[in-house]
């Protein structure tokens, strides 16, 4: 990894040199919160504020998009393309949680069926990380093996030294966005500056909740009938919110929408396994009829089942769904405790 | 072309099955697809009404026969209803064929007994008919079909046939107070019919598909009759959108109906947690 020093001007000019730059910006409803946005300079972008309020999934996976649009004819239907090409962006000071989730989702993207959709836009966007300084008691990076300072998911990784920022150069990628600009060789100095910072971001989430133990997947699938669920569902209201929010939930719904009498479009839409109608059959039959089944299920999902299949645990730890959720439900609790109870389990067994 | 995208095919024939039930028959009209088109029997796809929607059945026509791929579905939401306003010569969606399928490879020099219930003989229809026509491949072929009405039984014209067939046994049955005057077939549910039609397990394969009640109470008479769980097949019919693994809908623990199913033996089943 090579790492080189960028001012302040360097970054100014990198915004400047391209077409579509994402960066977090103050929320126009609210100053204390950021949003991701395209902007024109460098002065746009909000630094040291909180953690945007959404992830960088929405640039990935749209909250809605067409997928196909159609035309009924004399002789039929005619089917019109999308294309699953994307215009060129780089992504500036993104939070290293939102970084980290797109590598994960890629896995899901990737399997057997290659979503070009999603790696039509992951192919043509550069990644800036950025050290998070924006930590509160819901990040819990660290439990999940990641960290304010994981390169994971970036092209590039900035941290604020003096003057500017130390740039490590994670991928080839990275080093394609960096040949254009006037970064120097990065010194001792700032190497170490950037250390420091990075230890000292660390610090402040380790203690957040315990990290994910070896094991702990196994246990989920093996305590799938547990009476835990139910009680841990309680505050569950079914809204779905967090699946919004949330940098890893990638779950669609599929739908036409007829625009004329002739025309309209198939769109993919979000949508969330909490709902009630998620799974429900053409029978009426529902799989997952409460929602401490639904909310079991989010769990799962995350961290046994996507663990199984590809070897990740589909969270990164980033806490919006403990931020935006009316129940009040925490995720470092809601692990805290399934912790405890596998750890408890281990011993009750001998293991 | 993104993996979400359709082939476009022509309705050439419609059958009723039952009140709301409709079987279409259906061509691609890509030349291309029509030549190399292939499946195997088990396997699904995503059929689209457009302006409506898509929804999730298998082919339940058979591999052998070719050029052509049917599906069956009763009308109870938005998509089906719209599919069955469609007429002769207009045009469906179809993504597919997704999914595993039915070990007609395996069953090759061993008996085969079919059980299926309502419109469950769909995707098992798929497989008698890829087996009958190989039928010198396959030992005993035993057909136990049942609904709950004589007026819910599908496929009817093929029922007669197989009927008339000395090279399959046929057992119908319909639901007590279900049959009619001249109701010549069994007035029992389906694990009834099961005990009394199948006597033996030895060499045999068990394939079974219907509503979740049927397969919980005809498994048990199977497990009695003898019939290992790895030698018993159904199919699950989880909701699904897009039938690739990335919607996250159709899950069970950690098995994919659309991807690791829709076939699964009994033995896979009762591994499974115990939420379809």
């Amino acid at each position: 990894m090579t790492q080189r020093f960028l001012s302040h001007a360097d970054l100014g000019a990198l915004v400047a040199a391209h077409r579509r730059v994402i960066a977090p910006v103050r929320a126009r409803d609210d100053a204390r919160q950021t949003d991701y946005l395209p902007i024109r300079a460098l002065a746009d972008a909000a630094l040291g504020a909180a953690l945007p309020r959404r992830s960088l999934k929405e640039f990935f996976l749209p909250p809605t998009e067409v997928l196909l649009s159609y035309r009924q004819t004399k002789e039929g239907v005619e089917i019109k393309e999308v294309p699953t090409e994307a215009q060129p962006q780089v992504v500036l000071f993104a939070s290293p949680c939102d970084a980290a989730a797109l590598e994960v989702v890629d896995k899901v993207m990737d399997w057997e069926y290659r979503d070009e959709l999603w790696f039509g836009r992951r192919e043509a966007t550069t990644i800036v990380g950025l050290l998070c300084s924006s930590m509160d008691s819901s990040c819990i990076c660290s439990a999940i093996g990641l960290g304010p300072d994981s390169p994971r998911g970036s092209d590039v990784l900035l941290t604020p030294v003096e003057g500017g920022y130390l740039a490590q150069v994670i991928t080839p990628k990275g080093e394609a966005l960096l040949s254009d600009c006037a970064a120097t060789e990065a010194s001792a100095a700032a190497v170490a500056q950037a250390e420091a910072a990075r230890q000292q971001a660390r610090q402040k989430v380790e203690n957040n909740a315990p990290a994910i133990p070896d094991g702990f997947a196994a246990w989920l699938e093996e305590n799938f009938d547990h009476p835990v669920w139910r009680t841990m569902a309680l505050r569950c209201h079914g809204c779905g919110a967090c699946a919004g929010v949330c940098p890893t939930c990638h779950c669609f719904d599929i739908v036409d929408e007829h625009d004329s009498s002739d025309e309209g479009v198939r769109r993919r839409n979000w949508d969330s396994c909490q709902t009630a109608k998620f799974t429900l059959q053409a029978s009426g039959h529902n799989p997952r009829q409460g929602q401490s089944e639904r909310f079991r299920q989010r769990i799962q999902h995350k961290f046994s089942i996507y663990p199984k299949r590809f070897g990740e645990i589909l969270c990164t730890g980033c806490g919006r769904c403990c931020r935006v959720c009316a129940g009040g439900m925490d995720l470092s609790e809601i692990l805290g405790g399934l912790i405890a109870l596998a750890k408890k389990g281990a011993e009750g067994s001998g293991r | 072309m993104n993996i979400y995208q359709p082939h476009l095919m022509r309705i050439v024939e419609i059958t009723d099955e039952t009140v709301d039930t409709r079987t279409l028959k259906l061509e691609f009209k890509a030349p291309a697809m029509a030549r190399e088109f292939k499946f195997s029997a088990g396997q699904f796809g995503e059929y689209s009404a457009f302006g409506e929607g898509e929804s999730t059945f298998c082919i339940a026509s058979s591999p052998t026969r070719q050029g052509y791929i049917e599906c069956s579905f009763k009308s109870t939401g938005k998509v089906t209803q719209a599919l069955r306003r469609l007429g002769v010569g207009d045009t469906v969606g179809f993504r597919g064929p997704y999914g595993n399928h039915f070990p007609i490879e395996e069953m090759k020099g061993h008996s085969v007994v079919f059980i299926a219930g309502g419109i469950g003989l769909a995707p098992v229809r798929c497989a008698i008919w890829n087996v009958l026509d190989l039928r010198d491949q396959y030992k005993d072929v035993t057909i136990v079909y049942g609904a709950r009405t004589v007026g819910d039984l599908v496929y009817k014209r093929e029922l007669e046939e197989w009927s008339r067939r000395a090279d399959l046994r046929l057992c119908l049955a319909v639901d007590p107070g279900g049959e009619t005057p001249d109701w010549k077939g069994e007035v029992a549910r389906i694990p009834t019919a099961v005990e009394k039609a199948v006597t033996t397990a030895e060499d045999t394969f068990a394939v079974l598909c219907g509503p979740p009640i049927m397969i919980k109470f005809t498994l048990p008479v199977l497990a009695r009759l003898g019939f290992a769980a790895e030698r018993i097949y159904t199919t699950l019919e989880n909701r699904m959108k897009c039938g690739l693994g990335k919607c996250g809908r159709c899950n069970i623990g950690a098995t994919y109906v659309c991807k690791d199913g829709p076939v699964f033996t009994a033995a896979e089943m009762g591994r499974m947690p115990q939420e379809f």
